[in-house]
């Protein structure tokens, strides 16, 4: 499989905190890679350092080969990755549509190239990813009406309508009934089938055994251990630190 | 009586112009300026300047006063991409209370104190003109580019930026640019908005572009609703005519008008922030708190 996005001795200190503290990943074409960890691991922080939210204090880390460090998220953006938020950071006042046409429209001139025609294919991308995630009847309400679970696909939608073909998901599944799940589900494995390589944050063990190939375990910073989902999760110790069952350390 | 008629008309155009373009930044992008006046003195001071030292052609006093103040407008968008909300109120006030000086002390381009008097009639292509339909005209040039702009992918980009700047950044938005932009067209308008302002007094001084002719112009854009295509040209409708229609009323004696004004736009300011917080052409869920 391609490798799509690597990162190598990504380190981030804030103040006196390590949060990150020398993560290498790679992410590959049509692979789902799971973040897993107890909170505080850094894997949010992980992802704010491959979007340039965060500057790393040491590490480097590139798409396709081509290093992303130091640049804006905007510009990362524009190399194909599409991020969503734990807490959503959807455009609340305009509408379903107007969220989603916004995903499609990146120059920052008073108009977008490509004339009608260009305009007519992004109208075509923001009715396409709102038909997948079930939005288009809400097309005309506005964000901040919708329920949860249509704020949720509503992130998915941006994603998809983004048309980025690396994704850095931020508990994407949580606070979703099964049915809404499985639908979430569906929409990462159809764009893991387009090749789509997708980086998840999940607490969920059964979304992660689920919808990811590999796993890779975050805590205190550092990559503990990476590999297949049924080797990391039956692995003892690990599970005694995800559940806060933490090994004390000799006096 | 047609002559006071004319002029409120063409300075309440002139102000529906400072209004619908401070709402383009605030509105839409959520950049609340309080220095909106600043720009309106350049385009003021510019426009003056071209008609004094060159030729009172209206067309290149407002191209001039908008090109001065757009480009000047840097002044406002630095700041605006560094620091957000209450922190760039303050950096505004800051820009605000510099240029008042700037304005008093630089001689050369502003007279000073004492401003810039004896400014010719305007004339257009040689015919001279009045001011008002040329501000009018300019108003529905600047209420067609905003409507425009705001149903387009410009609008939508600084929408999202306003409610969510991390967010759209995340999508391929360079929110700097589309910032500095924002900033630039509203501030070239308020230059045009001033270079007919001069051209209709014949005479500008710093006390036309203070702090408090700030706070009226964001008056006129909260009362009448922001992120409104209307609601700044009804909030400055409602705010030149106010004080000039309540000198018509016999029963306020002439000395107790300003008083009376002052207590009526405090208490119509409150009303409206506790019964219409969008304003009064804003989408009323607007301004509720929401889950």
């Amino acid at each position: 499989m391609t490798e799509v996005l690597r990162t190598e001795s990504l380190a981030r200190a804030f103040g006196g905190l390590q949060a990150v503290a020398g993560v290498s990943l790679s992410l590959h074409a049509g692979q789902v890679t799971a973040l897993v960890g107890p909170n505080g691991a850094g894997k949010t922080t992980t992802f704010n350092l491959i979007t340039g939210n965060l500057r790393a204090d040491s590490g480097a880390a590139q798409i396709r080969g081509r290093p992303i460090m130091g640049m804006k998220p905007w510009q990362v953006a524009r190399l194909g990755v599409a991020r969503s938020f734990q807490d959503l950071r959807l455009f609340t006042h305009m509408t379903v549509r107007e969220n989603v046409l916004a995903a499609t429209e990146t120059a920052s001139w008073f108009w977008q190239p490509g004339g009608t025609r260009a305009r007519a294919q992004r109208q075509q991308r923001a009715d396409a990813a709102m038909e997948a995630t079930g939005l288009t009847a809400l097309a005309d309400a506005r964000a901040v009406d919708l329920a949860y679970a249509e704020r949720k696909f509503l992130s998915m939608a941006r994603i998809l309508a983004a048309e980025a073909d690396i994704w850095l998901l931020d508990e994407p599944a949580s606070g979703l009934d099964l049915a809404s799940r499985l639908r979430f589900g569906q929409l990462l494995k159809d764009a893991q089938a387009r090749g789509v390589a997708i980086c998840l944050i999940e607490h969920n063990l059964d979304v992660v055994v689920e919808l990811s190939n590999r796993i890779a375990f975050l805590d205190q910073g550092k990559v503990l251990a990476e590999g297949d989902p049924e080797t990391i999760l039956r692995d003892p110790a690990l599970a005694a630190i995800y559940f806060g069952d933490r090994p004390q350390e000799a006096a | 009586m047609i002559a006071y008629a004319a002029n409120l008309a063409t300075l309440v155009a002139i102000f529906c112009i400072l209004a619908a373009t401070l709402n383009f930044i605030i509105g839409f992008a959520g950049i609340f300026s309080v220095a909106h006046a600043v720009f309106f003195g350049l385009g003021a001071y510019a426009g003056a300047q071209v008609a004094l030292l060159l030729v009172p052609d209206a067309l290149l006093a407002c191209i001039v006063a908008a090109i001065v103040a757009g480009g000047l407008s840097l002044c406002l968008a630095l700041p605006a991409l560094r620091v957000r909300g209450e922190y760039f109120v303050a950096a505004s006030l800051g820009l605000q209370m510099m240029a008042t000086t700037l304005f008093a002390e630089a001689k050369a381009f502003t007279g000073g104190i004492g401003g810039l008097v004896a400014i010719p009639r305007p004339t257009l292509f040689g015919i001279e003109v009045g001011v008002l339909p040329l501000a009018l005209v300019a108003l529905a040039l600047i209420l067609f580019l905003t409507a425009r702009l705001q149903h387009g992918a410009f609008g939508r980009s600084l929408q999202s930026i306003r409610d969510a700047e991390s967010a759209a950044e995340a999508l391929g938005k360079n929110v700097a640019a589309a910032k500095t932009l924002a900033v630039a067209f509203a501030c070239a308008g308020a230059g045009i908005g001033g270079a007919l302002f001069a051209l209709h007094l014949s005479f500008v001084n710093v006390e036309s572009f203070t702090m408090d002719q700030s706070v009226l112009i964001m008056a006129m854009v909260i009362i009448g609703g922001t992120g409104t295509l209307w609601g700044p040209v009804i909030g400055a409708i409602i705010l030149l005519a106010l004080p000039s229609g309540l000198a018509f009323l016999p029963f306020i004696p002439a000395t107790e008008v300003g008083a009376v004004q002052q207590i009526i736009y405090g208490l119509a300011m409150t009303l409206l922030m506790v019964f219409r917080p969008a304003g009064l052409v804003g989408d009323l869920s607007k301004g509720r708190a929401t889950a």
